[in-house]
């Protein structure tokens, strides 16, 4: 059951991309989500297509794992096209770009949690969030619950699923509101529990949300290439 | 050593701990045998300071646990009956280390710790694996991993072999052991199963919030724990 919800799972390999600093790789999936959506013209979204094409390649994952990851998305797509042919009939090219697009958006981020370990993440996630202690946010405590969310969220998926069949194992219908309503506050309950066990071993095991991070990340030559080659990439695109 | 005196432990006009009275000796192995509900575990996360008593004190090596939280977490580790959400993070090693970076280690420390508390416990291969993935044998030597890692003085572990098969029970069991005898780590185990009772030097039988017996295992009767609720 667990191999069914594998989006965003790391996997160690040795590829240029795995090699990135993972802050760098964090700034481009926020460059490279906004150019997903501002590309304009249809040349444009091609050589952005066969760049993240590139992306997956160099990252050496493959197409059994891309399709993989992309399965639970599957019904997304789905329900913008019919989105799309149901009320702008006269925009359906329209509407394929924009799934495309989307779809790259989803693929970038796959591809960060694909070559990023948790903790290169959570370091980057300190590291870049330290602005905002001015406002007193504590980088630290954002990044623990990143990684709370991605550890627990397929565990959410996991109890959801076996308490929907113990509830059809003991003839639920859950077309009824009834028990549709009672499946979710089951698992909300779980989740509840599970958060209260969390937080007897986050306390158990010293955490401390002052505490810096002292992993220090250097920047390697392959940073400084993949800056001046991003650089190049959005001037051909424009 | 760490004592409790007078301890009680009131949750919503209930009292869960009544008047407790006992000595976990450094080195030894105590067990914590009750009945469901008995309050066993409400004991145990008094040791660690995880909840602190409603009246009277608990001292880990001498020290109130009430005046000094982190004393008691630094040196009382604890295996929770939920492993699976003692899990912070995704990655084996980076799972295990998590405690370490709280502890202020250098990176360097923390990695050769790591590698070495992983050996030790034979999951090495597991390193680089997502947490998710693994069964719930691998999960517990998991768990238990990032709490040896800290190198605690003392571990609870709060009915550790619950939901194994009997492979991992025995793999567990006999790790428990070891940490105690070689180790030299008191240990202190949660359970209701009898069984458990023949690795222990102590006991604590606990019955409807009080302990009805505290001492050498050679001193505990079946009466004692027929009383207490258990088959014996």
């Amino acid at each position: 059951m667990l191999r069914r919800f594998t989006f965003g799972q790391y996997k160690d390999r040795n590829s240029v991309i795995h090699s990135l600093d993972a802050r760098i790789k964090m700034i481009y999936v926020i460059v490279f989500g906004i150019l997903s959506f501002a590309i304009k013209s249809k040349s444009g979204i091609l050589i952005f297509s066969l760049f993240v094409l590139s992306l997956i390649v160099l990252s050496k994952m493959s197409l059994s794992e891309l399709i993989r990851n992309l399965m639970p998305f599957y019904f997304i797509f789905v329900f913008l096209l019919l989105m799309y042919i149901l009320f702008s009939r006269n925009q359906l090219v329209l509407g394929v770009i924009y799934i495309w697009r989307f779809l790259m958006l989803i693929i970038i981020s796959l591809l960060l949690t694909y070559t990023t370990t948790i903790q290169n993440l959570i370091v980057a996630i300190e590291k870049l969030s330290k602005p905002l202690k001015i406002f007193s946010i504590k980088p630290r405590n954002i990044a623990v619950m990143v990684s709370v969310a991605v550890r627990f969220v397929p565990v959410m998926f996991i109890r959801f699923d076996k308490t929907r069949e113990s509830m059809l194992a003991r003839l639920a219908d859950l077309r009824k509101i009834k028990h549709i309503k009672l499946l979710v506050m089951v698992v909300l309950e779980k989740m509840f529990g599970s958060a209260s066990n969390l937080s007897d071993a986050l306390q158990s095991r010293l955490y401390n949300e002052n505490l810096a991070n002292k992993k220090i990340l250097r920047f390697n030559k392959y940073d400084y290439l993949s800056i001046v080659f991003i650089l190049i990439l959005i001037v051909i695109i424009y | 050593m760490i004592q409790t005196k007078n301890l009680c432990f009131k949750y919503e006009d209930e009292f869960i701990l009544k008047d407790v009275n006992v000595e976990i000796k450094e080195g030894s192995f105590t067990t914590i045998i009750g009945a469901n509900g008995s309050g066993k575990t409400t004991l145990a996360k008094h040791f660690n300071a995880l909840l602190t008593p409603t009246k009277g004190s608990v001292f880990v090596d001498a020290v109130d646990t009430k005046k000094d939280a982190l004393n008691a977490r630094s040196k009382v580790g604890f295996v929770f009956q939920n492993f699976e959400d003692q899990l912070v993070y995704s990655i084996v090693e980076e799972d295990v280390a998590f405690g370490l970076e709280n502890l202020e280690i250098g990176i360097n420390d923390i990695n050769k710790i790591v590698d070495k508390t992983l050996t030790e416990l034979r999951i090495d291969h597991l390193a680089k694996q997502n947490v998710n993935m693994l069964s719930l044998g691998q999960k517990q030597l998991v768990a238990l991993a990032g709490v040896i890692a800290m190198k605690p003085k003392y571990i609870v572990f709060d009915e550790p072999t619950t939901n194994l098969d009997e492979k991992n029970k025995r793999n567990i069991m006999s790790i428990i052991k070891r940490l105690n005898k070689d180790g030299k780590i008191t240990i202190i185990l949660i359970t209701n199963v009898l069984n458990d009772l023949k690795y222990a030097d102590y006991v604590i039988v606990l019955k409807n919030s009080s302990v009805i017996f505290y001492g050498e295992k050679s001193k505990l009767s079946g009466r004692i724990l027929k009383e207490a609720g258990l088959n014996a």
